[in-house]
């Protein structure tokens, strides 16, 4: 992905944010978010609605300390790491190559910048220079080519990064294969891919890929011989109870001075109830995610609250498989019938956004602006005629929990509204899933990945191994296999809009909002922003 | 005397060992390891990687073997990977297996490692008891004075109107188990929308706080205050003040009906001597038994309590070690179990004897 500002000016879409911010279209909070997405600096970008940039977004003040309610679970060899609580101790003092922020962009951190060949077979990974152990050693091209190769170990049980490469392991010895990480110069290394691979760059941001030291032993625990490249190191981490990150003595952090003096993570259980109570009597300044009727109670104190749109979503999708739902004029009315902002009320209290039929989210960085489409109960019932389901009864399955039952009830409602005749079916957890690509109409739960390819042809591309639609779209398998090789996200954005708009016509997919994520915090902080994979990114944070 | 106490402590020898054996092969069950070597190596493993962790890491072969490891007896495993790098249970990663010692077991004076803190087992728990140790001392301290005062006060009158509003007071108490009591105190005392808070703030009798209480105890593992530790200690107290109070009473009514009390009511003593002079020693042997095998209920009790208040002691612990399946810090707090249930028996009996002159341990 090369730098994203456009030479001589602005990116095109940020004028186009810009007046659609004016418009009323955009929040303040989403345009300065998209618009900084595109490499716009956050000065320019509010010089650009007619806003002088606030004092904040220069210098943080330095000092100070934050105490934040986390489950402390033990620190383990990274890769082996399987909670983002466990990783947002050890971020403290270990470093990632690239950094996924929570505007869905990427940065090098470690790295000072990256490029991808045409077809993404190649990169080429420019280390940042400067940048030093903790110890006092440089950080160079080896330690990368070193973790590569701890990385690509599938000899390793539970090793979370080992299946993220595969166009870097030899088959047969589940090893690095040899050339595939090659060490150019001091400051540059090249991957050799057997295959086009854009998911390099999320899986390097992701929180098992943090960079350990050439003294780290496989399976030890980071904190007991903290050395990192990164400003703070571990005082004290003491399992179910406490870990308390400090300044690394005598190390000078190549980003320069992180505000906060020290960092204590407070173990206070995961009830939420008590997390109130802990609030109202001054015992944290954060939490780490706030959660159902406790958003309205904290916010009710007077905290602050963080919300990050995210892509984690519901698809209520019909399967093609099934009579009834391989006309695609049915399908499409269905769609259609069913209006977003109703369900995302009604399903899931307005804690989210409302999507757009295409399963891709603002926060995605190849996420097209379309035409917003019309919703149309009326034609619901014609288009059914037509195909002679008028008399027919119809049934929609779900999970029978919380929002995922209260969501595909509200979209039976308005289909029945309508004029069809459904039913609502739930099933446990346990019957459920045995089935769940199998279902004629039924809703199902999407995690969040950072680009909306991942998702996308995991679902919905003929050969998807998660096609839960039955689509098998020729022009759609075509447009995703060329998107699979562009790693850069403004290239791919315009395969992405024409994805989009043949999902949209398609019709298999009502996807009627993004759940959203939240966390509190108390007054006189900033840069606490909630993150997508609840990854903390301490050197942001700091008193006000 | 000597003699009895050495036997007391050949059956605490006796009975650790058979409980930690059954502790260790109930832990040691598949699933159970399984499930550890999901916690541990990672929940992502497949099953065969479980199956290959689960050999790796010294949970494979006989269950007696591996029992004899942690006692000591046997040698401890160890098992070098496919480059050569050793690991084992006598040493850390990246020390020298050559250097390190071929048993390592409770024998020589080590206690394991244990998984969950990721230190030694002895080190941790340690720690936690000393923080149960306070908050067992502070239930002492309010427990012990107020059961026998309200026990002799109802025990001293039968039948009267104290008596009879103190007993239903102590049958109260102690028919509510600590997780309804300790729900209920953090409601009326230690919430800032119901209960008495939101009335003493708006008085600003509580300011700068919004609640009488804390309803977490965390903090009080580094610094008790009345504020964050008296929620946890009255739950554990107000069940056993009922039960001391109500056993008090039982032994205090029938001093007052002995034959020497009325001679002396009879000879013109005042009530009160009578009471303190007469009643009160030979009424409280029974009550000191109970106190004593309070102590052992007490260590249930903490478990509540603890994982109530999210107080980090023994009780916590527990709960901590059986829900991650850690076997080493398990089988040690068996042991503590077992220590603290016999050695307040151990000393309740020898009490007695000084409560007692009648009684003699042979």
């Amino acid at each position: 992905m090369k730098d994203m500002t456009h030479e001589g000016g602005l990116h095109s879409a940020a004028h186009m944010y810009a007046s659609e911010y004016a418009e009323g279209k955009l929040s303040r909070r989403e345009f300065l978010t998209r618009t900084t997405a595109l490499g716009v600096s956050a000065a320019a970008a509010y010089g650009l609605i007619g806003l002088p940039a606030p004092a904040q977004a220069q210098e943080a003040k330095t000092g100070g300390m934050i105490r934040v309610a986390m489950e402390v679970k033990g620190t383990k060899d990274p890769r082996l790491a399987d909670w983002p609580q466990i990783a947002n101790i050890y971020r403290g003092w270990l470093e990632y190559l690239i950094q996924y922020n929570n505007d869905g962009s990427f940065e090098g951190r470690l790295l000072e910048s990256w490029e991808a060949n045409a077809d993404a077979t190649q990169y080429t990974l420019k280390i940042r220079p400067g940048v030093t152990w903790n110890n006092g050693e440089p950080f160079t091209a080896d330690d990368v080519v070193r973790n590569f190769g701890r990385w690509t170990d599938g000899n390793v049980e539970g090793n979370a990064m080992a299946s993220r490469f595969p166009g870097l392991v030899d088959e047969a010895t589940k090893t690095m294969r040899e050339g595939a990480v090659v060490k150019v110069d001091d400051t540059t290394v090249q991957l050799n891919l057997t295959a086009s691979d854009i998911a390099v760059v999320p899986n390097l941001a992701d929180y098992p890929a943090a960079v350990v030291h050439s003294t780290f032993k496989d399976g030890e625990d980071p904190s007991t011989n903290p050395i990192g490249t990164g400003p703070y190191v571990p005082q004290e981490v003491a399992v179910g109870q406490k870990a308390v990150l400090v300044r690394a003595p005598n190390h000078t952090w190549w980003g320069g001075t992180a505000p906060l003096d020290e960092i204590h993570y407070i173990d206070f259980g995961t009830d939420p109830a008590a997390m109130v109570a802990l609030f109202s009597s001054d015992e944290v300044d954060r939490n780490y995610e706030s959660v159902g009727e406790f958003i309205d109670i904290l916010d009710g104190m007077g905290l602050v609250k963080e919300e990050l749109v995210t892509a984690s979503t519901i698809v209520v999708r019909t399967n093609s498989t099934s009579d009834l739902y391989k006309d695609k004029a049915v399908r499409s009315a269905i769609q259609l019938a069913v209006d977003p902002k109703v369900v995302l009320e009604l399903g899931y209290n307005n804690l989210g956004k409302t999507g757009e039929n295409h399963h891709m989210f603002p926060i995605h960085p190849e996420y097209p602006t379309l035409p917003p489409q019309v919703i149309n109960p009326a034609g619901l019932v014609p288009a059914l005629e037509a195909a002679g389901l008028k008399d027919t009864e119809f049934e929609v399955i779900s999970l029978d929990d919380g929002w995922e039952a209260a969501t595909t009830a509200a979209v039976q409602a308005q289909l029945k509204d309508a004029g069809m005749n459904i039913k609502h079916t739930v099933m446990p957890g346990s019957t459920f899933w045995n089935d769940w690509q199998k279902y004629p109409f039924s809703s199902t739960t999407w995690n969040h990945r950072p680009l909306a390819v991942q998702n996308m042809s995991l679902a919905y591309t003929s050969t998807g191994s998660w096609n839960e639609t039955g689509m098998a779209n020729p022009e759609f398998d075509a447009l995703m296999a060329q998107a699979l090789a562009l790693a850069d996200a403004d290239a791919r954005r315009e395969l992405a809009a024409k994805m989009g708009t043949i999902l949209q016509e398609e019709g298999y997919i009502i996807n009627p909002f993004s759940r959203s994520l939240f966390s509190h915090h108390k007054e006189g902080f900033l840069g606490l922003e909630m993150h997508p994979a609840f990854e903390h990114h301490h050197y942001k944070w700091s008193i006000a | 005397m000597g003699k009895f106490v050495l036997r007391r402590l050949g059956v605490m020898l006796l009975t650790a060992i058979a409980l930690t054996f059954v502790v260790f092969y109930l832990t040691n069950l598949p699933p159970n390891l399984e499930k550890l070597a999901r916690t541990e190596g990672s929940v992502r493993m497949s099953e065969e990687a479980v199956q290959d962790w689960i050999e790796q890491n010294g949970h494979s072969g006989s269950v007696f073997g591996r029992y004899g490891q942690w006692l000591g007896v046997v040698p401890g495993w160890t098992y070098t990977d496919e480059k050569g790098d050793t690991r084992g249970r006598c040493f850390a990663i990246g020390q020298d297996a050559a250097a390190a010692p071929t048993y390592c077991g409770l024998l020589q004076g080590d206690w394991g490692y244990s998984t969950f803190f990721k230190k030694p087992v002895a080190d941790s728990l340690g720690e936690k008891l000393a923080a149960t140790g306070w908050l067992m001392l502070a239930v002492m301290l309010v427990m012990v004075p107020t059961s026998l005062f309200l026990g002799v006060l109802s025990g001293m009158r039968e039948g009267s109107a104290t008596d009879r509003t103190l007993s239903t007071f102590s049958i109260a108490s102690t028919a509510t188990p600590e997780y309804v009591s300790g729900v209920v105190l953090v409601a009326l005392f230690a919430t800032a929308a119901t209960g008495i808070s939101p009335l003493l703030a708006e008085y600003g009798l509580i300011e700068p706080k919004k609640t009488l209480f804390l309803a977490s105890a965390t903090s009080a593992m580094e610094d008790i205050t009345f504020w964050n530790f008296a929620l946890p200690v009255m739950t554990i107290a107000l069940y056993g003040i009922g039960y001391i109070a109500r056993m008090t009473r039982a032994s205090m009514t029938e001093v007052m009906t002995q034959q020497y009390i009325r001679t002396a009511r009879l000879k013109g003593v005042p009530f009160r001597t009578v009471v303190m002079k007469h009643a009160l020693r030979n009424a409280l042997i029974a009550p000191f038994t109970v106190i004593m095998l309070q102590f052992p209920w007490l260590l249930n009790g903490v478990v509540i309590v603890e994982s109530l208040f999210n107080y980090k002691g023994f009780g916590w612990t527990l709960v901590q070690a059986a829900s991650n399946n850690d076997i080493p810090l398990l089988l040690a707090c068996s042991c503590v179990a077992v220590v603290v249930v016999l050695l307040t028996q151990l000393i309740s009996d020898i009490g007695y004897v000084f409560l007692n002159p009648r009684i003699r341990l042979a």
